[in-house]
C-alpha cells in the first residue's frame, strides 16, 4: 500500500511538469498554428542552462531560476518567433513541421556541442531533496512546488485567455490573422508573446526536471513525445484536456516504474523499455478513440507549385547517367571513404521514400530509418544466403506494418500523423530494437544481396547496387507522378475535400501512400548489406532525414539525392577537416567537427525562405543543359575526360575535385547559351575562358600549395565562384531562371505591405482592363 | 421527381444555429434555386448535403434513401456533385488534369454501376479522351486546357470545378455561386448551360446572387435566412414575398446590426 502511495504521488508530481509542458505546447499551437516540435528542446535549455546559471558560475537557485524561466527563456521565444516562424506563417502544414522539428535538431546539435556529453551535469533538487511526510509517505518538496506550479499555470493561463483583451486578441490570431489586423490587432506582436509564453512555460518544466535526473539533451528533448500525447487528449487545443491526459500518463508512468521490473518479461519479449514506451502507446490509443476529423472547405491556395514534372525520357537518361558517374567516382575511391559515400547513398535511399508521401500527397512521416530497421532485421532474419526473396518479404512486411500505423492517424488531420510516426519511432526504440532476438548486443549484420550466382562482395559493388535502386525507384516514382494515380495525389494534396466529393476515399488513397513510402524506407534496409546498430533506427535518427529530404526539395528524385548526399557528407566532413576550426572573431574558435553537430538543423530552419527546397532551383539552372544534346554530349564528354586523367593518376585527388566542381558549376550551366548561335564572338570567348580554367584547375598544385584541408577546400569553392562570376562577366547578364511568385494575399495589398505598381497591373488584369488603360485609371504616366 | 430531399435538417456549430429545421427538394430534370443574404446558411446547407459537416439533427434523402450516416466520398459515388464557394480547384495541375482526375476517380469506383445520366453529348462515352474533349468543348476551356489552374481567373477557374464535377456524372448537383467572377455575356451562356444539363435529367440546386439568371433558370426557389427557409415557390411568388423582401432589405422583425443586410459571417 505504502508502495502504491509513494507512487500515486510521484505520479501526481510527474503529470504536473507534463502538465505545464503541455500547456505551453497548446497555448502556441493555439495562438500561432505552428506545432512546436522542438519543444522539449526549449525545456532542454532551460535545464542547462539553469545548471550553467546555478552550478557552473554559482548563481543563488531564485535569482537563477528568475534569469532563466522570466528573462532568457522568453526572449529567446520571441526571437525564435520573430526570425523563424514568422517566416513560415501561411506555408504548408509540412513545411512548418520540417522548420521546428529542424529546431530542435539544430538546439539538441547546441546543447551537445555547449555542454559535451561526455561530462556529467547534475543539479540538486530544491531544498537539498528535503522531504514531508504525508499519510506516512515521504515527499520531496521539489514534487510539492511541482504541483504547486502546474496549478498556478492552469489557473493562471484561464484568467489570460477568458478575460483579458491580450488572450482574445491571442485567440483570434489563429482563427483568422488578417481579419485581425484588419480590425486594429497586431497579430505580429501576439505570435511573438505566445511563443514567449510557450518558451516561459517549457523552462520551467525544465527547470523543475532539473533536479530529477542527470541532464540528458537527447532525453529532454524527447520529454516532447510525452507532451503530445498529454496534449492529444485535448484534441491539441483544450488546455482542461492536457491536464487530465496529464495525470493519466503521470501515473501510468509512476505505476509502470514502481511495478515493471526492468527484468520483466513476457515469454521471449523482455519488458525492459516498457516505461519508456507508455507515452506512445497512450499516444496511439488516444487517437484511435478520436472520432474522424472533419473536411475543411477554406478555398484551396492557387499559387502553381515551381517543380515541373520530369518527362519519362529525361528520367531514363538520368537514371542512367546517375549510375554511370557513381559507378565511374566509386571506381576512384578508396576503401573506408567508399563506406561512408555508401552511406550517404543509403540516406538518398531513404529520403526517396519520403518523395511519394510527402512531395506528391504533402503527408508526412517522422518515423522513416524505423521502417528502415524493419526492413534491415527482416533481411537480416528471412535472408541469411541474400536471397532477393528475402528483399520482398521484408518489403511487403513493412508495407503492412506501415499501413497499419498510419491508418489511426490518417484519418485526422496532417499533423497527427507526424505525431505518430514520432511516436512509433519511439516505440520501437524501446520495444523492438533493444530486444536480443532482435538485435543481439544492439546491432546486426546484413547480409549483402546475391542475385543467383552474383554476390555483392565488395563496398564498390554494394554502392553500384545502391545507385542502380536509387535510380530504378527514382524512375518508378516519375511514372507514378505522371500515371493516373499520381494525377490523383497532386489532387489530394491540393484539395482534399474537393477529393472526397468527387468520390475519392481519402483515408485509403494515404494509407496507400504511406505504405508506399514505409515500402521504399524497408527497401532501403533490406539492401544496405552492412552492420546497423540500434541507434541508427531511433527517432532522433529519422527526424535528419525528413527534415534534410524536405530541404533538398521534397517533389523531386534529384532532391532526395542532394538530401542523402548532404547528409551522408556529414561524417566525411568531420573526418577529412577533423584539425580544422572557423574563425568566429578573435575569441572564438568552432572546431568543424562540432559545426558538424548542429549544421543540418541550421539548414532546416531556413526552410521557411525557400519551401520548396534546394533541388527545384538547382535543377532550373540545369535543365537547359538536358534539353540540348550538344551540351549533354560535352558536358559527358569533359566528365569522362576529367575522370580518365584522375583514374591514370595525371590529376590528383584535390585537384580532382576543384576540376569537377568548376567543370560542373561554371562550364555546364552555361553550355546551353554557348550553343545558342547568337553573338558568337562573345560566345567563343566565354567558352575558351571557362574551358582554360578548367585546364588551369586541374594543374594547380593543390596537394602542395596549401597545407590544410579547410583551407584548400575553402580556396577550391572560392576559385570556383571566381570562375562562374568573372565567366557571367565575360558573357553579360544571363536571366534569372526561377521567377519568384507573390507572397502576400490580395487582401492584404496596402496593409501589410505598400501598394505596388505590380500589384495594380495584378488587379487590372483580374478586372480585365489592361496595362495602358490602367495608367489612364490611376493617372500616372510611369 | 424528386432526387433529392431535405428533412428539417438542422446544423450547430457550438452555440450558433447555423441551418434550423430546414426541408427542400430538388427534383431531377430541374434547377432548384437556394437564394439568401450572406450567412444565411446556404454554404453549410451544401456541406451538410455532401457529407463535410455532420448534421445535428433531420435527414438526407437521395432517391428516396436515407445518405445521412455516409461518407463524403460515398455520397459522391451515389451521385452528388457540386462545386465550392470558395475555390477548390487543384491549382498545381493543368485545366485537363482537373477534369480527368475527375473522371479517373469516377472510373476507379462506378465499373459495376448501371448508367449514369448522360446530359452532355460524349459523356459517358468509353474513351476517356472523347469525354474529356467534350466537356472542354462545352464549357469553352480547349484553348486553356494546358493552363495551370492556379493561374486562372477566378470565372474560369469555377468552370473548371464544374468540368469536374460533371467528369464524376452526378445525378444531383449543387452549384455554390458559379456565376460570380463571369461577365454578362459568360452569365447568360452559363445560364444556357445549366438549362440544357437540366433538360437531359440532371437536378441542380443553385446558390447564386445574380438574381436576373436565378429568375431565369429555376423553377422552384427556395429562401433561406438565419438557418431557416422563410419562403418556397416559383420566381415570381417568391419575388412578391414579403418576408423575402425584409429579409433582403433589412426592414423585417429582425434586422441586422449595422448595415441593412448585413449579418453574422458565415460559418464554414
Amino acid at each position: 500500500m505504502r508502495t502504491f502511495l509513494t507512487a500515486t504521488i510521484g505520479g501526481l508530481s510527474t503529470a504536473a511538469i507534463y502538465a505545464i509542458t503541455a500547456s505551453g505546447l497548446v497555448v502556441t499551437y493555439t495562438t500561432s498554428g505552428v506545432f512546436n516540435f522542438a519543444h522539449g528542446a526549449f525545456s532542454m535549455m532551460a535545464a542547462f542552462m539553469y545548471w550553467q546559471v546555478h552550478v557552473a558560475w554559482g548563481v543563488p537557485t531564485l535569482p537563477a531560476i528568475v534569469l532563466v524561466v522570466f528573462v532568457v527563456a522568453p526572449l529567446f521565444g520571441a526571437l525564435i518567433e520573430r526570425v523563424i516562424m514568422r517566416g513560415i506563417e501561411g506555408t504548408s502544414e509540412v513545411v512548418k513541421i520540417v522548420v521546428t522539428v529542424s529546431l530542435f535538431v539544430a538546439l539538441l546539435g547546441l546543447a551537445n556541442v555547449i555542454w559535451p556529453p561526455t561530462q556529467s551535469y547534475t543539479v540538486l533538487p530544491f531544498f537539498n531533496n528535503a522531504a514531508l511526510s504525508i499519510f506516512g509517505v515521504k515527499v520531496g518538496w521539489a514534487r510539492l512546488i511541482a504541483l504547486a506550479v502546474a496549478l498556478a499555470v492552469a489557473g493562471g493561463l484561464r484568467f489570460v485567455f477568458t478575460s483579458t483583451r491580450l488572450g482574445i486578441a491571442m485567440r483570434a490570431v489563429v482563427d483568422d490573422r488578417s481579419l485581425l489586423q484588419l480590425n486594429g490587432g497586431r497579430p505580429g506582436r501576439t505570435s511573438m508573446l505566445s511563443w514567449a509564453i510557450g518558451a516561459g512555460l517549457a523552462a520551467i518544466a525544465g527547470v523543475l526536471l532539473a533536479g530529477e535526473q542527470t541532464l540528458s539533451a537527447t532525453t529532454l528533448s524527447l520529454l516532447v513525445i510525452n507532451a503530445y500525447a498529454v496534449a492529444v487528449v485535448g484534441r491539441l487545443r483544450s488546455l482542461p484536456g492536457v491536464f487530465v491526459g496529464s495525470v493519466i500518463l503521470g501515473l501510468l508512468v509512476a505505476y509502470g516504474q514502481q511495478y515493471v521490473s526492468s527484468e520483466a518479461a513476457i515469454g521471449p519479449v523482455s519488458l525492459s523499455g516498457a516505461v519508456t514506451a507508455i507515452p506512445a502507446v497512450m499516444l496511439f490509443v488516444v487517437m484511435v478513440l478520436q472520432p474522424q476529423d472533419r473536411l475543411e472547405a477554406r478555398g484551396a491556395t492557387r499559387v502553381p507549385t515551381a517543380a515541373r514534372m520530369p518527362s519519362m525520357k529525361l528520367a531514363l537518361w538520368g537514371g542512367l547517367a546517375f549510375v554511370l558517374v557513381t559507378a565511374a567516382l566509386g571506381n576512384l575511391i578508396a576503401g573506408p571513404d567508399l563506406f561512408k559515400v555508401a552511406g550517404g547513398y543509403l540516406f538518398a535511399l531513404v529520403m526517396l521514400s519520403l518523395v511519394p508521401l510527402t512531395g506528391y500527397a504533402g503527408q508526412i512521416s517522422l518515423a522513416q530509418m524505423t521502417f528502415t530497421g524493419i526492413g534491415a532485421v527482416a533481411m537480416a532474419a528471412w535472408g541469411a544466403s541474400g536471397s532477393p526473396l528475402a528483399v520482398v518479404a521484408s518489403v511487403l512486411l513493412c508495407a503492412v506494418v506501415g499501413a497499419v500505423v498510419a491508418l489511426p492517424a490518417l484519418r485526422l488531420s496532417g499533423i497527427y500523423l507526424a505525431l505518430a510516426t514520432a511516436a512509433f519511432g519511439l516505440f520501437c526504440s524501446a520495444m523492438v530494437f533493444n530486444q536480443q532476438d532482435v538485435m543481439p548486443g544492439l546491432s546486426r549484420q546484413v547480409p549483402r544481396l546475391a542475385l543467383g550466382p552474383f554476390k555483392i562482395s565488395s563496398d564498390y559493388q554494394q554502392l553500384v547496387l545502391l545507385a542502380v535502386t536509387f535510380a530504378l525507384v527514382g524512375i518508378g516514382l516519375v511514372a507514378l507522378r505522371r500515371s493516373a494515380w499520381g494525377r490523383r495525389l497532386a489532387a489530394m494534396k491540393d484539395s482534399p475535400v474537393a477529393c472526397a466529393t468527387l468520390g475519392l476515399n481519402l483515408t485509403a488513397t494515404k494509407v496507400a501512400v504511406f505504405a508506399l513510402s514505409a515500402a521504399i524506407a524497408g527497401l532501403a534496409g533490406s539492401l544496405a548489406g552492412r552492420t546497423f546498430i540500434s541507434d541508427e533506427f531511433g527517432l532522433p535518427a529519422s527526424l535528419p532525414v525528413t527534415m534534410l529530404a524536405v530541404v533538398g526539395g521534397i517533389g523531386s528524385v534529384a532532391g532526395a539525392f542532394m538530401g542523402g548526399i548532404f547528409l551522408g557528407a556529414f561524417p566525411i566532413a568531420s573526418t577529412v577537416f577533423a584539425a580544422n576550426a572557423i574563425g568566429v572573431f578573435r575569441f572564438v574558435s568552432l572546431p568543424v567537427t562540432d559545426l558538424v553537430a548542429f549544421a543540418p538543423g541550421a539548414t532546416g530552419v531556413s526552410l521557411g525562405r525557400e519551401p520548396d527546397g534546394a533541388a527545384p532551383q538547382m535543377a532550373a539552372g540545369f535543365r537547359a543543359v538536358g534539353e540540348s544534346v550538344p551540351s549533354l554530349v560535352v558536358s559527358f564528354a569533359g566528365f569522362a575526360a576529367l575522370w580518365l586523367l584522375a583514374r591514370l593518376d595525371v590529376v590528383g585527388g584535390w585537384a580532382f575535385v576543384a576540376a569537377v566542381l568548376v567543370f560542373v558549376l561554371a562550364v555546364v550551366p552555361l553550355l546551353p547559351l554557348l550553343f545558342n548561335p547568337e553573338d558568337m564572338g562573345r560566345k567563343l570567348a566565354t567558352g575558351i575562358f571557362v574551358g582554360l580554367c578548367t585546364v588551369v584547375t586541374v594543374f594547380i598544385p593543390w596537394d602542395t600549395a596549401i597545407a590544410s584541408n579547410g583551407m584548400r577546400a575553402l580556396v577550391i569553392v572560392l576559385w570556383a565562384v571566381l570562375v562562374v562570376r568573372t565567366a557571367i562577366g565575360v558573357h553579360g547578364a544571363v536571366p534569372d531562371v526561377v521567377p519568384r511568385g507573390p507572397r502576400t494575399s490580395p487582401d492584404m495589398v496596402g496593409i501589410d505591405t505598400p501598394l505596388t505598381r505590380a500589384d495594380a497591373v495584378d488587379a487590372g488584369r483580374v478586372l480585365g482592363i489592361d496595362e495602358d488603360e490602367l495608367d489612364l485609371v490611376t493617372g500616372r504616366s510611369q | 421527381m424528386t432526387v433529392l430531399e431535405l428533412e428539417s435538417l438542422s446544423v450547430r456549430f457550438g452555440g450558433h444555429l447555423a441551418v434550423s429545421d430546414a426541408s427542400l427538394r430538388v427534383e431531377g430534370g430541374r434547377v432548384t434555386g437556394l437564394i439568401g443574404p450572406n450567412g444565411a446558411g446556404k454554404t453549410t446547407t451544401f456541406n451538410a448535403i455532401c457529407g463535410v459537416v455532420p448534421p445535428s439533427s433531420g435527414r438526407v434523402l437521395l432517391d428516396g434513401k436515407d445518405i445521412s450516416s455516409a461518407g463524403t466520398h460515398q455520397r459522391a459515388r451515389l451521385g452528388i456533385g457540386r462545386t465550392f464557394q470558395r475555390l477548390e480547384v487543384f491549382g498545381s495541375l493543368s485545366v485537363a488534369d482537373n477534369i480527368r482526375v475527375g473522371q479517373e476517380i469516377r472510373r476507379s469506383w462506378s465499373r459495376r454501376k448501371a448508367a449514369l445520366p448522360q446530359y452532355l453529348d460524349g459523356l459517358g462515352d468509353p474513351s476517356p479522351d472523347v469525354e474529356l474533349a467534350a466537356i472542354l468543348t462545352r464549357l469553352d476551356l480547349v484553348a486553356l486546357a494546358d493552363q495551370p489552374v492556379g493561374a486562372l481567373p477566378t470565372g474560369q477557374a469555377r468552370l473548371v470545378e464544374l468540368g469536374r464535377a460533371l467528369a464524376a456524372r452526378p445525378s444531383v448537383l449543387l452549384l455554390d455561386e458559379p456565376a460570380s467572377g463571369l461577365d454578362e455575356q459568360e452569365t447568360d451562356a452559363f445560364g444556357d448551360l445549366l438549362l440544357q444539363l437540366a433538360s437531359h435529367g440532371l437536378g441542380i440546386l443553385l446558390v447564386e446572387h445574380d438574381v436576373p439568371l436565378v429568375m431565369r433558370v429555376c423553377e422552384r426557389l427556395s429562401v433561406l435566412d438565419f438557418g431557416q427557409i422563410i419562403a418556397e415557390g416559383t420566381p415570381a411568388e417568391v419575388r412578391a414575398n414579403e418576408a423575402v423582401l425584409s429579409a433582403y432589405l433589412g426592414t423585417g422583425p429582425t434586422p441586422a446590426p449595422g448595415a441593412p443586410g448585413a449579418a453574422p459571417v458565415e460559418a464554414q
